[in-house]
């Protein structure tokens, strides 16, 4: 019998779910850097709750934003003030500080009712400088331009102190996440979201009320930033409004655009793509050019992270998810390929 | 009172010329915008490669001539004209061409990259150090009613008053002007009425580099130093374009216009005067278009489209 999910093969989750966590352990065994990797594989995680979320507003309901990272930086700088300055237990912090974000999505929301495509993109732009300067500005509580630091997290009595701990409290929200965005998406919520996409107009006439579900978009997806940003906060130990930058906004949608813009996995892959890239995959090749040629490495590095972004989009337009979704019908029509489907 | 009206005044009027500045990075967004829908985020960037060449076309050609005379700064101003046509003719091909029929998101990312390896590229071949440009009116100034304005800023005024205008009356009255509009409404009907659409973008692109590319020699002796940095008043006109409506000429002037002055005179004298701006000054820019949208979602002089289902 065919289930709720015909058109995926779940049998793979499991095992994929042991992998992530089997991870660590032959990372540990195979490398003596792990510790490294496994900081990367940490950002990377905190990353992928918030693109995911990003794609369920920007590729599922087609609002796009270029402001996620300030609603990263409200979530880091509400939860390290809530658990370092008001005393709460980091649990509540998790409840609370999302739902916080999930407001502050709401207010960027009600703007986004009347304003469409690009106009929306960058008056999330401006809502991002707006937050970084008002953070500044607050400096009584997030200590200014000059950062803050942030107490280790410690959930249900155990403290989380070092990358491999957070390694595996990362991921196992990044597992909550992914399955709850595919459980917004089969749902009413989802499809009211995917019609808003299609045609506004159309959506309207099939009885959606686009105010209330583009807020709720809106709202989901600031919980998502504001989760990843309680995470983020508690991890990295130390944050300042140096990281929340326009490029950083960015970034987010270079992630979900490489993965392959309005599929969950798509932005899953993306954000690990891009994250492994720059941190792993790019220094590496960086060493051996540097001996070649001698240029700052910093802008060596931005000019081939810039040049593979290119690249991508260009001869790989629908993502990372798209092109495994036609690997995958290649293999299954295998000796007979109708040739124009895989130009 | 009189001191706050002056100062006013002398700050509207290096406003204009800075909005002016705007105004021309933000045709460039404009144009781009007319035929293609596309948001070219590497504006900023197109501009900061223009004042890139040009410093290398005047010192190269001072160090010919021996001397730093006017008609340096014309020929390399020429130069630089001649290497933005190429650069627009090569954007095309490397962004517009290979994703013409692709969602105008990924377009967006496009040009996104190409800003990205367009400031890296400039910062690995000019090196870490910044640039001293020069100006080619000198320190000249025009003092009138107690007004000081510098010569190089009246340029830009000028200047960019004479390319709003030329680009007007391009748009409105030329066959080309028409054909690019009749493209950004829709260019498979646009191709079946025999206009070559192809030879459209690859104009539009060039127009937009020649843009930057001059704004860029504009705005460069304006500033005391010359590095990448200077891109990221590409970031800077997108108000200054939203706020005029994108797609609109005279709404990207006004616009920039309108963020010009009131950036120039929020740092200047009022803050002076009034305490709590200087808290906002970088900002109010942002806040102001946020509320402009707020009321009317499509800019000052944007059109609202009629959607279809």
């Amino acid at each position: 019998m065919k289930g709720r999910y015909e058109d995926e093969n779940l049998k793979w989750i499991p095992f994929l779910i042991l992998a992530v966590f089997l991870l660590p352990f032959i990372l540990k065994g195979a490398t003596f850097s792990y510790k490294y990797y496994l900081y990367i594989l940490n950002m990377a995680g905190i990353y992928i709750i918030l693109t995911v979320g990003l794609d369920l507003l920007s590729g599922f309901t087609g609002l796009m934003s270029l402001g996620h990272a300030a609603f990263l930086a409200i979530g880091a700088y509400t939860s390290a003030i809530l658990v370092d300055q008001a005393g709460l237990p980091f649990e509540l912090s998790l409840i609370i500080t999302p739902v916080i974000v999930g407001l502050f999505g709401l207010v960027i929301g009600f703007p986004a009712l009347r304003i469409e495509g690009m106009y929306l993109g960058l008056t999330t732009m401006g809502f991002g400088f707006i937050i970084k300067r008002l953070i500044i500005a607050l400096s009584e509580w997030t200590g200014g331009s000059a950062g803050l630091h942030v107490s280790s997290a410690s959930i249900l009595g155990y403290s989380i102190k070092n990358d491999w701990d957070n390694y595996f409290l990362i991921y196992t929200f990044v597992i909550i996440a992914i399955i709850m965005t595919r459980r917004i998406i089969k749902s009413k919520l989802g499809r009211a979201f995917m019609a808003i996409r299609d045609s506004e107009r159309a959506a309207e006439a099939s009885g959606i009320n686009l105010a209330k579900y583009k807020l709720i978009s809106f709202f989901i997806s600031g919980m998502f930033a504001g989760f990843a940003g309680v995470l983020f906060a508690h991890t990295s130990h130390f944050i300042s409004t140096d990281h929340f930058d326009i490029l950083l906004s960015i970034f987010f949608i270079v992630m979900i655009l490489v993965g392959g813009i309005g599929s969950i996995y798509g932005a899953v892959l993306g954000t690990l793509f891009v994250v492994l890239m720059e941190n792993m995959f790019i220094p590496l090749f960086e060493d051996g050019l540097a001996q070649v040629i001698h240029i700052e490495s910093g802008e060596l590095q931005a000019f081939i992270f810039g040049l593979i972004m290119l690249l991508f989009i260009i001869f790989q337009p629908q993502g990372l998810y798209g092109m495994w979704l036609k690997m995958r019908i290649y293999w299954k029509l295998f000796p007979f390929n109708p040739k124009k489907r895989f130009t | 009172m009189s001191d706050l009206l002056t100062g006013l005044l002398q700050e509207s009027v290096s406003g204009i010329a800075l909005g002016c500045i705007y105004a021309l990075i933000a045709l460039g967004f404009t144009l781009i915008y007319k035929a293609t829908e596309v948001v070219n985020f590497a504006q900023g960037e197109i501009m900061m490669v223009g004042a890139y060449i040009n410093f290398f076309f005047v010192t190269q050609f001072s160090a010919m001539a021996g001397e730093l005379t006017g008609w340096v700064f014309l020929a390399a101003l020429f130069c630089s004209i001649i290497f933005a046509v190429l650069f627009g003719i090569i954007l095309d091909y490397v962004i517009n061409r290979p994703l013409k029929d692709e969602p105008v998101f990924s377009i967006i990312m496009a040009t996104i990259s190409l800003a990205i390896i367009l400031r890296s590229l400039t910062a690995m071949i000019a090196g870490p150090i910044s640039l001293i440009p020069v100006s080619p009116f000198g320190d000249s100034t025009i003092k009138t009613a107690g007004i000081v304005i510098s010569v190089l800023d009246l340029a830009i005024i000028i200047c960019a008053f004479i390319l709003m205008a030329l680009f007007f009356f391009f748009f409105n009255k030329t066959r080309w002007g028409i054909a690019m509009k009749a493209t950004s409404e829709d260019s498979e009907a646009a191709q079946l009425m025999g206009i070559p659409v192809k030879q459209v973008y690859r104009m539009v692109w060039v127009f937009a580099a020649i843009v930057g590319v001059i704004s860029g020699v504009l705005l460069a002796p304006r500033m005391a130093l010359l590095d990448t940095s200077m891109s990221f008043l590409g970031l800077k006109a997108f108000p200054a374009a939203i706020l005029g409506g994108f797609g609109s000429i005279p709404g990207a002037i006004i616009g920039g216009i309108i963020l010009g002055i009131i950036e120039t005179i929020s740092m200047g004298t009022l803050s002076f005067h009034f305490e709590w701006i200087k808290e906002i000054n970088d900002i109010i820019v942002w806040i102001v278009l946020i509320a402009v949208l707020m009321i009317r979602p499509d800019g000052l002089f944007g059109i609202a489209k009629v959607k279809r289902v």
